[in-house]
Formats: structure tokens, sequence, C-alpha cells
């Protein structure tokens, strides 16, 4: 079972490549210019005004929404829904391990 | 893939919300089965959807210069098929339009239709074209992770081609104005996210090679090479 477990790695070393070009291609942008790193979403918003010769403050929301009052908020969130989602995945796998562990 | 609150029209939110109400209902009844007659499967649903959670929380900066999420609704696809897994990404993103106001209430039947559904629905063509071939269950769960990241970004844009055509050069012209934002920043994610999704595919097969069998989602004798062989990847 062991080796099974830890003989193959090459997936690994794949997607840890994939994530180091990222980072790398992430730094050669970065440096590379003046790029602000703003999210799509309010890109997709601004070209929609754009397109109309509106502005983005002119689009009102249909159904009133709340809205998180600062960055860290709604950086805050985002964390907890990331954290969330990992919590849960430890404790899934963590159950399999050592279920895994009994049986053997 | 968000779109803003207010940035759709009202006909067409409505549209998307018509569209998207027959997937959810039959999501609804896929997940019930689940929760009902097969909870053994419960902590696999656990894990596609915690990968959900955490990857459509990190905006991740790509090479144009901005930032976006994953959505991470590929691996629930593989394990659940479609309607399992709109419902479970539509839950993430009732959280983020009701709390972080990333998409609202009236675009979200538009946000949902993309990233709950198409993204979903076009993966599922992609695994079910690739599964029962030679071709490496690692390659296929990348390809439909890819997949399912980077269609949610072609449709969205679609969706905004849709409502706001260009003056000059109409739907089209504007469709490729989106996807110059969306699909752009997104393709390295998408890469990235296939890759991620692929490992952890990897790790569910070595745990519990017995679930995935049961639900059918690769032949055991596939698994059960991919499991035995070494160096195959």
């Amino acid at each position: 079972m062991t080796t099974s477990f830890f003989a193959n790695r090459s997936l690994e070393i794949i997607t840890l490549v994939a994530i180091l070009l990222f980072i790398t291609l992430f730094l050669i942008t970065s440096f590379g210019g003046e790029h602000e790193f703003r999210g799509t979403d309010d890109l997709g918003s601004e070209l929609v005004a754009e397109l109309t010769g509106m502005t983005v403050d002119e689009y009102d929301p249909l159904i009133p929404q709340y809205e998180p009052p600062s960055k860290e908020i709604e950086a805050l969130l985002f964390a907890l829904q990331a954290s969330f989602g990992a919590l849960l995945l430890g404790l899934i796998f963590g159950y399999w391990l050592g279920q895994r562990k009994t049986e053997s | 893939m968000h779109i803003m609150e207010g940035f759709l029209p009202w006909e067409w939110c409505l549209v998307w919300w018509i569209i998207s109400t027959p997937f959810l209902y039959l999501g609804i009844i896929g997940l019930q089965n689940v929760m009902k007659d097969n909870r053994e499967f419960l902590p696999l649903l656990g894990v596609c959807g915690a990968f959900i959670f955490i990857l459509s929380a990190l905006k991740l900066p790509s090479v144009s210069g901005s930032s976006s999420h994953p959505t991470g609704t590929g691996l629930s696809t593989i394990c659940f098929g479609v309607f399992v897994t709109s419902i479970i990404a539509s839950i993430v993103l009732l959280f983020q339009a009701l709390l972080l106001a990333h998409g609202g209430l009236s675009v979200l039947g538009a946000n949902i239709f993309s990233m709950a559904i198409a993204g979903p629905l076009v993966a599922y063509g992609v695994y079910t074209s690739l599964k029962n071939t030679s071709i490496s269950i690692y390659i296929t769960v990348f390809l439909t992770c890819a997949t399912a990241d980077l269609t949610t970004y072609i449709i969205t844009s679609l969706q905004l081609a849709l409502a706001y055509p260009a003056m000059v050069g109409g739907i089209l012209s504007s469709f490729i104005a989106f996807l110059s934002i969306f699909a752009v920043t997104q393709l390295p994610l998408a890469i990235v996210e296939g890759c991620i999704l692929a490992l952890v595919f990897k790790y569910i097969m070595q745990l519990k090679p017995e679930m995935l069998i049961k639900l059918k989602v690769f032949s055991e004798k596939k698994i059960q090479e991919a499991t035995s062989l070494e160096g195959s990847f």
C-alpha cells in the first residue's frame, strides 16, 4: 500500500511546475509594467459602461444589496469562505486516512 | 465571472433565471437522492463542494494584469454530474451575492447559468467523451476541470455580449471584447486549476477507489491500472 502511495510523484511535480510557472509569469507581468491586477468582474462592468456610453456609477442595483463596508471586510468574508472549504477538506481526508489505517 | 448587480437589464436577468431553474430543480432531486439513499457518498460530495468553496474564494492575479476567480466545479461534475454540481456552485454564488456584493440577486440566474450550469455541462461533455478511451484518467480530469473553468468565462462574455451588442460589429464584436477581458485572464488559471484538481483526484482514487468505482466515475479496470501502475503518470 505504502509503495503505491509514495512511489509515483510525477503528477505532483507537474502541478508544482505549473504553479511555479504561474508565479513566474505573474512576477514578469507585475515587474514588466503598470498593472493594477484588478478584478475582471469590475473590468467587465467598465466595458459594459463603455459600450452603453454611461459611467459605472450610473448603474444601480436592481435589487438592493449588502456591500462589505471595506476591502478588509470583503477579504475577511472571502477568507471565511475558503477556510470553511479547507476545514471540510481536512476533515474528510483525515477521516479517510484514519479509516484506511484501521482497515489495514 | 460575476456579472455585477445592476449590470444586466431585467429582461436578461429573467431569461437566465428561467433557463437556470430546471437545472436547479433537477439538482435538488439529485442532491436529495445522495442525502437519502447514498449517504456513503456524502464525504466525497463534501470534498467536491470544499474545492468549489476554496477555489472560488481565491482571486488570483494573471498574466493579463488583472485578477480572477477559478471555479473548481470540474471535480464535482466528474463525480456527481451537472445537476448536483449546479446546486453546490449556486450556494457559493448566493453567499457571494448576499454578503460580498459579487454578483447580486437579480443577476444570480445569469451567474448560476455560467458557473454552475454551462461550465459543468460542457465539462461533462469532455469527460464523457474521454472516460472510456485509452486517455489517462489524469489527463481526462485535467481537461474536464480546465474546460469547466474556461467555459464559465466564455459564457459570461456571451451573456454580456448578448445584452450589450457593440454599435459597430454587434454581438460578435462585443463578445470578442468581453472575451479579451475574461478568457485571456482565465486561461492560465484554468490550467493551474486543472493540474490541482487532477492531483486531488489522484488522492481520492488512492484513498477511496471503491467509491469512484461504485459511482462509475471511471471503469474499475482503469482505476485499478492507475492506482497500481507506476510510472504511467
